[in-house]
């Protein structure tokens, strides 16, 4: 009786059972998305290549759902899941071929019974470098490549065996708490690989560093724990990666893709149907919509932390000193920002763009303005709270400055709230971005950005609904990916969570 | 009867007395009251006593200086020593005297108060002398007529509901007027000319100057900034550049439309996200409650005018369901903008609801409420829902701001012809007068939509309404 108690409870706070069972959901909805846009109603034909994805998605998600049966099987019966188990995670991992992210991140985490946050930095780090491969690759089929096409996917595809071996090797050899001494050498040719814009590469190295060298044992276990949280929610995780794939992307297409392609007129080619060579067709122009979306990233990152980061450093400058000093201070700022308040941020940069003009830098100084009050009022909430705490009292009975006292106590203490908003706002950034493009009030309309795309695509919407309906995608997938990394960071900083 | 009046007249005022803001606008109402009192205030004070007091001990404490002063340099030098400061002694001497004569002060103003309220004598001040005039009955009387403004302030004073709505009210005018002052400010510094733009590029000057005299672009800046100012408060903005059509009626006509569509959406997102949002909340975790926050998020995510494109494409195009435009009048052709608009909306609702509710679920009071035998659903609808809306209801004021400004983009796939999409029209020129008009009086609404939820809060909160009284 008891030991089926125990069993129960092993079901309950296992983590990788949930993620199993995410799993095989996602993968039956992919599929199902596969299986209705494979079929036209209205003609009756059958697109063959995406019934085909409906059918590697569907026998994906029965295999998970396979595997999934048999862990709960374990759970209970055994209360672990049993090495076979964890064997069909390498029958898992050929999912890998149809693009399924989400069940080979699964399998990865079901092959490996210890979790570090090195293994899953290391396995998140190659799948990103592979997408990237596999992105950059669609470029085969086109008339033509850039000229440093062929040395870039070289270098990468070289970079991604790298990634490999250094996947095995930290799966065998690095421990809760410590990895051995000859890793640091690894660890800073990992680092230096976090060139093609792949932040778990970075991560993977400072953290091989911290294990390697340092022995500060309470501030590794502070980082296992911190990144353990954040990586348990399989969304936030998946988002972390979508994003840094996007980066990668935007760093890497400058040499793997031709922007000639995103930004020349080709009468020839006009408004094409998807295919091989445009895997998203073409626009009226004649430009491929492939290339357009993905050097769209770069602008829809670069303007979303730009305009994420600006307001945040003057807000948070504004609400610090608000909150940290007297009444009469607090009451001048936060009063002169409830003006700005009131004005919604889309209208109040429909006003400055009106008054100076559309183009990028604009654009992020008008969507900056809008959400300076936002964080300001975050930060001015944080700091009244941390400047009660007693350290804070006893920096101020030794004698420190002010200026010590917010820059060393009180700015590093409430920073945590910051990042949250700061993610989670990245998101209504990139959407406030499109949506001034779209209405010809953001990015000038020669550059490819999503906005621009869209607003190309909406006027054809009849005919060619490819045009609008890609573009979108990449956006809602962005915002969504900057969400739910919010919603996970929430969770695991938190103190109130713990 | 008459006592209690002069007593809660003279318990306000005494309050009022006590900030600078209210000190100045007591006697600006009371005017010809004090000017009055002040003349007789004047030529009745008879004696000195508290002036002679001070001077005395002050001579008297001429001795205590010196202490004072090696007292505070024996303290400060023992401060310097322990933090290991390098400090010349001229230094200390100096801030040491500093500190003592602050101290002198205070003490000899403490010794004199001391003494005489020994003596039976109280500090004789205009505030002092004004507060024993309002005991007597006769006073009251007489002074009603010059005091008439100032007695109706202290009353609207005295209670703290009416005086909390008149210091939200006064804020509100002041962000109204600032958002006014910015927007101006904004178009005016603009480097475009709309003259110009307009007239074209082969204007004349003269043509040019002809324009800006009659759009009044040549005063300085701030008699545009007054006229501005003024025209927005007096409905008169004057005729829009381009097509010189009366912006005010324009905006008039423009406005309702905007409005039903973006309350059609609150109305919406109110009626399916607090269902969801409970539902999600009492059974945390699970499948259902997963999905739904799965569905918000996405909600969140969805750029408006995508959504509208699909809706368009699936329900016009595809289906033939709906109008893919907004015709007045045609209720059918309202759904698609109304439930666009209200996605996002609708989606944070649900998350606060849910986020709201399962922090209140876990306070003291609702274990309280389950331990003495509540049901769990009459724990739900008793104690924790109607508490878990007062956040919501703030977010809704809040969101309900970002969703007429972001109408703008629903009205523009729509092709509805709100202030949104007038304003996006106007801003190409720049149409000084229109996009100004339109965002000030979106700015006004949303002010008074969340002065009226503060309002209704102060009445229904009672934590607000405890916060209220004590201050």
């Amino acid at each position: 009786m008891e030991e089926k108690l125990k069993n129960r409870h092993a079901l309950a706070v296992s983590r990788e059972y949930p993620q199993a069972n995410f799993t095989w959901i996602i993968s039956l909805i992919l599929s199902l998305i596969f299986l209705g846009n494979s079929f036209s109603f209205k003609t009756g034909d059958m697109n063959m290549v995406l019934f085909a994805f409906f059918i590697a998605y569907l026998t994906t998600a029965l295999f998970q759902f396979f595997i999934a049966w048999r862990m709960k099987h374990d759970l209970l019966g055994h209360g672990e899941i049993r090495k076979g188990t964890r064997r069909l995670g390498y029958v898992q991992l050929i999912s890998l071929a149809t693009g399924n992210v989400f069940a080979a991140a699964f399998a990865f985490n079901i092959i490996n019974k210890r979790k570090t946050p090195e293994y899953t930095f290391a396995v998140y780090m190659f799948l990103t470098q592979l997408f990237v491969i596999a992105i950059s690759a669609m470029n085969i089929f086109k008339p033509y490549v850039t000229d440093t096409f062929p040395v870039a996917m070289a270098v990468l595809l070289g970079i991604a065996l790298f990634h490999v071996a250094v996947l095995i090797i930290v799966a065998k050899s690095v421990k809760e708490v410590e990895a051995p001494r000859s890793l640091g050498v690894v660890a800073v040719i990992v680092l230096l690989t976090a060139v093609t814009g792949n932040i778990f590469a970075l991560l993977l190295g400072w953290s091989l560093l911290l294990k390697s060298m340092s022995n500060d044992r309470s501030r590794i276990m502070k980082w296992n724990v911190m990144w353990e949280k954040i990586t348990r929610n399989s969304m936030a995780a998946m988002g972390m990666f979508f994003i840094i794939l996007m980066l990668t992307i935007s760093v890497v297409s400058r040499f793997t893709f031709d922007y000639d392609l995103a930004v020349a007129n080709d009468y020839g080619n006009i408004l094409q149907q998807p295919s091989l060579a445009y895997p998203f067709g073409t626009d009226n122009f004649g430009r491929d919509v492939f290339s357009r979306i993905v050097f769209g990233a770069r602008i829809s990152l670069i303007v979303g932390f730009a305009s994420t980061v600006i307001p945040a450093v003057i807000g948070g400058f504004l609400g610090g000193i608000a909150g940290y000093y007297s009444t009469r201070t607090d009451n001048v700022i936060m009063r002169l920002l409830d003006i700005l308040y009131a004005i919604p941020g889309i209208l109040l940069a429909i006003a400055i763009i009106a008054a100076f003009g559309a183009n990028t830098m604009n654009l992020i100084i008008a969507l900056s303005v809008g959400s300076i009050p936002t964080y300001a009022r975050t930060m001015r909430a944080n700091v009244l709270m941390v400047s009660n705490y007693d350290f804070v009292d006893s920096a101020r009975a030794l004698g420190t400055s002010d200026m010590s006292i917010i820059f060393k106590q009180v700015v590093p203490n409430s920073m945590a709230p910051m990042i949250v908003k700061s993610t989670l706002t990245i998101g209504g950034a990139v959407i406030a971005t499109s949506s001034l493009s779209y209405l010809g009030l953001g990015v000038e309309p020669h550059i490819p950005e999503w906005g621009n795309i869209l607003r190309v695509g909406s006027t054809y919407l009849e005919s060619h609904s490819y045009l609008a309906v890609f573009p979108g995608l990449a956006i809602i997938l962005l915002v969504l990916s900057f969400n739910f990394l919010g919603d996970g960071l929430r969770d695991a900083l938190d103190p109130r969570l713990d | 009867m008459k006592l209690g009046v002069s007593a809660l007249l003279k318990r306000t005022f005494l309050e009022a007395h006590g900030r600078a803001m209210y000190r100045f606008l007591l006697y600006l109402t009371g005017l010809p009251l004090h000017l009055l009192v002040y003349l007789f205030y004047l030529l009745k004070r008879k004696d000195r006593t508290y002036a002679a007091m001070m001077a005395e001990v002050e001579w008297e404490l001429a001795d205590d200086r010196i202490n004072y002063v090696k007292e505070y340099e024996g303290q400060l030098l023992r401060k310097a020593e322990f933090f290991e400061e390098k400090r010349s002694r001229e230094e200390i001497h100096r801030e040491a005297v500093k500190l003592a004569e602050a101290r002198l002060k205070e003490e000899a103003a403490r010794r004199a108060d001391e003494r005489l309220t020994q003596n039976g004598v109280r500090k004789e001040t205009y505030a002092a002398y004004f507060l024993s005039l309002l005991d007597r009955p006769l006073f009251l009387v007489a002074s009603i007529l010059p005091g008439i403004v100032m007695y109706c302030w202290l009353f609207l004073m005295s209670n703290p509901f009416l005086k909390y709505i008149m210091e939200r009210l006064v804020q509100s005018v002041f962000v109204i007027i600032g958002v006014g002052i910015l927007v101006f400010s904004i178009l005016y510094i603009s480097p475009f000319d709309p003259a110009s733009n307009i007239l074209g590029e082969s204007a004349t000057k003269e043509q040019i100057a002809a324009f800006n005299r009659i759009h009044g672009l040549d005063l300085p800046y701030l008699h545009q900034l007054w006229n501005a100012l003024r025209g927005i408060v007096t409905f008169d903005l004057g005729s829009s550049f381009a097509g010189s059509e009366d912006v005010a009626s324009s905006i008039k006509n423009k406005f309702p439309v905007t409005f039903t569509i973006a309350m059609f959406s609150v109305v919406m997102a109110i009626v399916i996200a607090i269902p969801v949002g409970i539902l999600s909340a009492t059974r945390p975790n699970s499948f259902l409650d997963t999905t739904f926050m799965f569905i918000a998020l996405i909600g969140l995510s969805i750029p408006n005018f995508w959504q509208g494109l699909i809706f368009i494409l699936n329900f016009s195009i595809k289906l033939n369901w709906l109008p893919a435009t907004y015709s007045p009048g045609n209720v059918w052709s309202m759904i698609m903008p109304v439930i666009v608009l209200g996605t996002g909306l609708t989606a944070s609702i649900a998350r606060m609801m849910r986020s709201s509710l399962l922090e209140i679920i876990h306070e003291d009071y609702i274990i309280t409420a389950r331990a003495k035998g509540l049901s769990k659903s009459q724990m739900l609808w008793k104690h924790a829902v109607g508490n878990a809306m007062i956040p919501v209801i703030t977010v809704i004021g809040l969101m309900f701001g970002g969703m007429l400004g972001g109408a703008a983009v629903t009205e523009k796939v729509f092709n509805i012809k709100g202030i949104g999409s007038y304003i996006v029209d106007k801003q190409f020129i720049p149409d000084i007068p229109a996009i100004m008009g339109g965002v000030v009086y979106i700015a006004i609404t949303i002010s008074l939509v969340n002065l009226l939820i503060d309002i209704l809060y102060a009445f229904l909160d009672p934590r607000i309404r405890s916060k209220m009284k004590q201050s």
